[in-house]
Formats: C-alpha cells, sequence, structure tokens
C-alpha cells in the first residue's frame, strides 16, 4: 500500500488508524479536507486528528467506511445519482439483493451501547 | 425513512436504527447522560421520533431528552396523559409541542406546561378534555405563536383569555363556539395571519371585526352562518365552503391579493355577483364543488387558475367551454360527477397543455373520450373510475372491427397514475396497458377481471402499487403471476375465488410485496410494524384528511408529494424496510435462504 492512498485517522487518545484513502473518503467531511484547495494540514501529511472521537468509537467509523465500500454503496449511494444508466440500475439492485439473500452478515452491526457516540461522530463526519 | 435520510447521514440513520431496536438496547444508552446532553438538538429529534413511532417511548425516558430536544409530535398517542405532560414540562428547548388528539390530556395536565419558556407552537386540536381551566394555564406561555385548540372543550370565555397572548399568529378554532363578541375580544391580536373558524357562531356582524387584523391571509369560515363577507386587504386565502353567500369582499379599493377560495357546498344567492370584486389575477385555486353555481361565466376572468374543482356541481357540455377558455395553466382539474359527457371532454382537447391530474369519475363519458383525453401531453393522474368506459370503440359499418382505446394513452408519456376502476373494461381491451412506460399506479375493479388480467400487467417496469379487485382471479393464475420488481403494494380485495394459502404463498414468495385481502390480516410490512404507523394512526388520519377537506382541500397535494418519489428512492425504501424485517421475519429469511 502506497503512502499516497492511506490516511491515518488520530483519535482522542491518540490512538492511530490507517486506512484507504477511498474509505475515507466515504465521510463528506474527511473529502473536504483532503480534497479542497489552499493547504491544510490534513492534506499535507494525510493525517487527520479528531479530538473529540474516542479510540472505540473510530475504530467503529473505520469499519464502517469499508463496510459502506464493500456493500452500502452499491444501493445507498448509487441510487442517490440521478444520472444513473438503466443497465447499471439493474446490475446493483440486483446486487443488492444478492447481498440481501444472504441475511444478516452483510448488515452492520451497532452495539446499542455505542449508538449516541456513533451518531455524533457520524453527523460530524457526513457519512 | 426517506426523511431521516435526506437529513442526516446513512450511518446516523443506522445507529437511530440500531438505539430503537428493542427496549433492551433503549436500556443500553439510556444511562449515557454526559452524551445524551451533547447530542445535537437534530439528532435528539429524530431519535425520539424514531421512539415514539416504535412505540418504545414511556414518560420516564422522556427525561433524558429535556436538554436538547427541540419538536415533539405525540399525535395521537393514546397514553400521553398527566405524567407525560410533567416530563414535557421540563424540557427547556421545546419549542414545537403537537398533541393532538390524545385524549387522556386534560385541562389539569397543562399545568405542568406553565412558564415555558421556549414554546412556539403547540397543538391540542381534539383534546377533548382541555377546557377553559386549561386555557388558563397556557396564556403564561407568551412565546406562543402558533395555537390549534380546534374541536377542544374550550367555550367563549377561555378564547376570550387567548386575547393576552400578543404574538399570536397561528390561531386555529375550529369547531368552537366563538361569538361576535369573543372576537372583539381578540381584536388585539394584531399579528395575526392565520385565522380558523370554521363553525363558529360568527356572524355578518361579526365578521366585520376582521378588517381590523392587519395581517390577515387565512381565513377559514366554513359552516357559519356568514352570508356577507367584507374585504380583507390582506387576505390570500379563503375558505367560505358550506355557506350561503350574498356576497364576497365588497368593495373597491385594496383588493385582496387572493390566491386560493374554498366554496365548496356553498349556495350563492346572486350567482352573477357573487365573484364580482374578487381579484383574479393571482387566483391559482379554486373549488366550487358541491355548489349551486350554474352560469360558470367567472371563470373566464379567472385566467391564473391551476388548480379548479367543480365536482358535483352543475357543469355540463354547455358550459365545460368556460374551462376550455382559461385552460392554459390548469395543472389540476376536477370534473367528477359532473354532466360532462365525452362531447364536452372534445371541447377541452387541446385547450390543457399543463394538465397534469384530471378526473372525470363518475361522469357519462365513454371510449370516445379516451383520444381527447390523449391530447393532454402533461398527464400524469387520470381517474376514470365509474364511467361507461368498456376499453373498445367499434368501427361503424363493420361488425367485427374494434379499436381498443385505452391504446390511445399511450402518447402520454408522463402518465403514472391510472384509475379504471368500475368501469366495463376486460382482460382482452386493457392489454394496451402492458406498454405504458411511466405507470407506478393501476387500479381496475370489474367482475369480467381474469387471470389473464394479471398476465398483461407483469410487464409494467415501474409499478409500485397495483389494486384488482373484485376480478376472478385463481390460486394458480396469482401462482403464476409474475408481478414486476417494483411492486409494492397489491390489493387484492374481493377477489373471492382466491383462497388464504395461496394468498400467503404469494406473501412468500414475493416478501416485498404487501398484498390486501379480506383473508388476509396481517401482511409482511405490518410485521414490521416500525416503518409504518400503527392501523389506529392511518385510520386517524384519513379521518383528520375528511374533516380538513371543507378547510384545505390539501388531499390533491397529497397526491402530489407522493408522486415525487421515483423508482430509486421506492428501491432504497424497499430495501431498507428489509434490513429491519429479516431478523423478525424467519419465513422470510427461509425464503430468501433458499435461493
Amino acid at each position: 500500500m502506497k503512502k499516497e492512498d492511506t490516511v491515518k485517522l488520530i483519535s482522542a487518545e491518540g490512538f492511530e488508524f490507517v486506512i484507504d484513502k477511498e474509505a475515507a473518503m466515504v465521510s463528506q467531511t474527511i473529502r473536504n479536507m483532503l480534497t479542497s484547495p489552499g493547504s491544510f494540514a490534513e492534506r499535507e501529511h494525510g493525517e487527520v486528528t479528531f479530538p473529540e472521537i474516542s479510540t472505540t468509537i473510530l475504530e467503529k467509523i473505520c469499519q464502517y467506511f469499508y463496510w459502506s465500500l464493500q456493500y452500502a454503496s452499491l444501493h445507498w449511494h448509487e441510487t442517490n445519482l440521478i444520472m444513473i444508466k438503466e443497465s447499471r440500475f439493474t446490475y446493483s439492485s440486483s446486487l443488492a439483493l444478492a447481498s440481501k439473500s444472504r441475511g444478516k452478515e452483510t448488515d452492520f452491526h451497532i452495539e446499542p451501547e455505542l449508538t449516541l457516540e456513533l451518531m455524533m461522530a457520524a453527523n460530524y463526519l457526513h457519512t | 425513512m426517506v426523511m431521516e435520510k435526506e437529513k442526516g447521514s446513512e450511518l446516523v440513520s443506522l445507529c437511530i436504527e440500531a438505539a430503537c431496536a428493542s427496549r433492551e438496547s433503549v436500556e443500553k444508552w439510556r444511562m449515557q447522560r454526559r452524551s445524551l446532553g451533547r447530542l445535537p438538538a437534530h439528532l435528539a429529534d429524530s431519535l425520539l421520533r424514531r421512539l415514539i413511532r416504535r412505540r418504545l417511548l414511556f414518560p420516564s425516558l422522556l427525561e433524558v431528552f429535556k436538554y436538547n430536544v427541540e419538536a415533539i409530535d405525540l399525535r395521537g398517542e393514546n397514553s400521553v396523559d398527566a405524567e407525560w405532560m410533567a416530563y414535557l414540562g421540563a424540557f427547556r428547548c421545546l419549542f414545537s409541542l403537537n398533541i393532538a388528539d390524545c385524549h387522556r390530556v386534560t385541562s389539569s395536565a397543562l399545568w405542568a406546561l406553565t412558564g415555558m419558556t421556549c414554546l412556539k407552537e403547540l397543538d391540542l386540536s381534539r383534546c377533548l378534555k382541555v377546557t377553559d381551566a386549561g386555557i388558563k394555564h397556557l396564556v403564561s406561555i407568551s412565546t406562543l405563536e402558533k395555537l390549534s385548540l380546534s374541536e377542544t372543550g374550550v367555550t367563549e370565555n377561555g378564547i376570550a383569555l387567548l386575547s393576552s397572548l400578543k404574538i399570536l399568529s397561528v390561531l386555529d378554532l375550529g369547531g368552537l363556539p366563538v361569538t361576535d363578541l369573543v372576537l372583539i375580544a381578540l381584536q388585539v391580536l394584531t399579528k395575526l395571519e392565520y385565522l380558523d373558524l370554521w363553525g363558529s357562531r360568527i356572524s355578518n356582524s361579526g365578521v366585520a371585526v376582521l378588517q381590523m387584523f392587519p395581517r390577515l391571509s387565512f381565513l377559514n369560515l366554513a359552516w357559519t352562518s356568514v352570508t356577507k363577507m367584507p374585504n380583507i386587504s390582506s387576505l390570500e386565502c379563503l375558505n367560505l365552503s358550506n355557506c350561503t353567500i350574498n356576497s364576497m369582499l365588497e368593495g373597491n379599493e385594496d383588493k385582496a391579493p387572493l390566491a386560493k377560495i374554498s366554496l365548496s357546498g356553498s349556495t350563492f344567492m346572486n350567482e352573477a355577483e357573487a365573484f364580482l370584486y374578487i381579484e383574479t389575477s393571482f387566483l391559482s385555486f379554486l373549488d366550487v364543488s358541491n355548489s349551486s353555481l350554474k352560469r360558470f361565466s367567472f371563470l373566464s376572468q379567472m385566467k391564473a387558475l391551476e388548480h379548479l374543482n367543480v365536482s358535483s356541481s352543475t357543469m355540463g357540455d354547455d358550459t365545460v367551454e368556460m374551462v376550455a377558455c382559461i385552460g392554459a395553466n390548469l395543472r389540476n382539474l376536477n370534473l367528477s360527477d359532473t354532466r360532462v359527457s365525452s362531447a364536452g371532454v372534445g371541447i377541452l382537447a387541446g385547450h390543457l397543455p399543463n394538465l397534469e391530474i384530471l378526473s372525470l369519475s363518475g361522469t357519462s363519458i365513454d371510449d370516445y373520450a379516451i383520444s381527447y383525453i390523449s391530447t393532454m401531453p402533461s398527464l400524469k393522474v387520470i381517474d376514470l373510475s365509474n364511467t361507461e368506459i368498456k376499453g373498445f370503440i367499434q368501427q361503424v359499418g363493420a361488425e367485427t372491427d374494434f379499436v381498443l382505446s385505452l391504446t390511445a394513452l399511450q402518447s402520454l408519456s408522463h402518465l403514472e397514475r391510472l384509475n379504471l376502476e368500475q368501469t366495463q373494461v376486460r382482460d382482452a381491451t386493457i392489454c394496451p396497458l402492458s406498454t405504458f412506460k411511466e405507470l407506478s399506479h393501476l387500479s381496475l375493479r370489474s367482475a369480467s377481471l381474469t387471470d389473464l388480467s394479471l398476465d398483461h400487467l407483469s410487464s409494467l417496469s415501474k409499478l409500485t402499487s397495483l389494486c384488482v379487485r373484485d376480478a376472478v382471479l385463481t390460486n394458480s393464475g396469482l401462482g403464476s403471476f409474475k408481478p414486476p420488481a417494483t411492486l409494492k403494494l397489491l390489493d387484492l380485495h374481493g377477489g373471492w375465488l382466491l383462497t388464504e394459502d395461496a394468498i400467503l404463498q404469494f406473501c412468500k414468495m414475493h416478501p416485498q410485496i404487501e398484498v390486501m385481502h379480506e383473508l388476509i390480516i396481517i401482511s409482511p410490512s405490518d410485521q414490521i410494524g416500525s416503518n409504518r404507523p400503527s392501523p389506529s394512526k392511518i385510520c386517524l388520519r384519513a379521518s383528520l384528511v375528511n374533516k380538513k377537506q371543507d378547510q384545505i382541500p390539501i388531499s390533491e397535494y397529497f397526491l402530489d408529494q407522493r408522486l415525487k418519489y421515483d423508482r430509486e428512492e421506492l428501491l432504497a425504501l424497499q430495501y431498507s424496510s428489509l434490513y429491519v424485517a429479516l431478523p423478525q421475519d424467519s419465513d422470510v429469511q427461509d425464503v430468501l435462504g433458499s435461493r
């Protein structure tokens, strides 16, 4: 994995998560930080610190990024595009159906005790 | 679900879903006071909304939300009582509280709300046990701007007390005994913009007081004895349904910029002069259904009309010309239960380029009208129920030469909803429907329809709702029916040959479809129970719509709202509800697992 293709996300306690840039871009907030013009420290070093987000939550967020890339994007993000081609759509919807038939394992499980903090972090990260 | 998705991110809705999964999950987070305290208001609002919908909310749980929730909608929740109100009264930043139809809310329960400092909107509609004593508690909330008290137990003494709520801009007093005298007491409410007085005891002398409200733009005087309506220069919406009207807005200075007038069921003493003083340049909405109007010559002035309802009036082929004259801007035209025939529709042909919604239900039109309808290129919704339509035209001279009349509608590229209930269409004559690309809602109801009809309709790629009532459908026909992938609702009421087993089998095969039939009590999506309001709420809402019909005709707009969801959104909805359904519904899982 090349360094340019990854980002380091740092939690409130200082734990570092190195993840694919592509995954991190699931978050609109991180996407803005990494792509907006101007010299943000985040963009230069490929590092983002979240003093408000605890390690447990940040780990969950990272898991979600990957989960979202794998499953959710097919029927959430893609379908939000207005200019979608008909053939592509049927492909994605049939895939969504396929993932459905595999049942529970494709669900993103959230422990109830994490819901509040995770909700706030997700809200902040626009993900 | 769509609302939550629009507002927040996907992970936020997943979190809310997980937090409200069960009573146990609630217990896991409700003690996390610090997190709850930091929750931004919009997240707290959505979480609370979800808890209410999942029926997981109880009074003491309300307490954890008291620092951040801004709006609560508890409409129709029967459990809401004084204990709930005690907790709600402690909410620090609550600005909107809706407890309409909460029948256990009493006057003394409202005591808890006294002295609230942020509350701006309060809806107590149909809380029958709220009386004048309750109003005494409310007048201490000086921040109130919107107050609904319709059909409560409040009398004129209580209404008079409202004069101390100086910044009220919206006041709904529908169904209350408001008298001329009380209205004079309310004159000090100079910020009033919206005043609902349907069914009140206002008379012609009291109605003059309304001129004293400088900002009044919405006024409802339906079901009152007012016959002379004075000019109110700020008025935009006026409802005089079910009144006997002598004159409206008489006066030549400062004509009101009226946009909407509802005169449904009204009797006119002098039709020629009734509309004489009305400024028509802004008028976009006119409802004269069930009224005593005969000549309709007033229509010629109303060039800006977009929405016209003349159902159950004396409109006929002789007067429909008036509608054609002003057709350029019309989007919604209701001609149901009028004397308009196919010839009348012919007069309209070519004059309605922007018409999106057309109802001809209950008229005597036949198949010849269909070709005229096809000349209205923007049509999205057509109601042809209860008419003489057969689906074919017999060519003159040739006995065996039939033309399928519905074929003409193929030219309407925007057609989304079509209602052909109670017509004489048959299996063979609905064939052309199978090529309608945009059709999402189709209603059929006839004893001449059989399994063949289902076959024709399976090729409709955008169909989400299909109603085939009273048809002669068989078990094998239903079994071999391949519904379009988009189908969400299948109404088979009156299909007397179908058995419970066959329908259940179909439900198992197609878990995403909600099937309606006399033999089926629980449909798959009812088992989820979370994504849709409880049955009691549905009935409630239906009755609300009925009640409001004489106020603002909301129902037509409701239709438009439904149309705005496109295929992608509906599909997204479909899968999101499955997410919830899967863990609970083992049958569904079995079927899916075996695929």
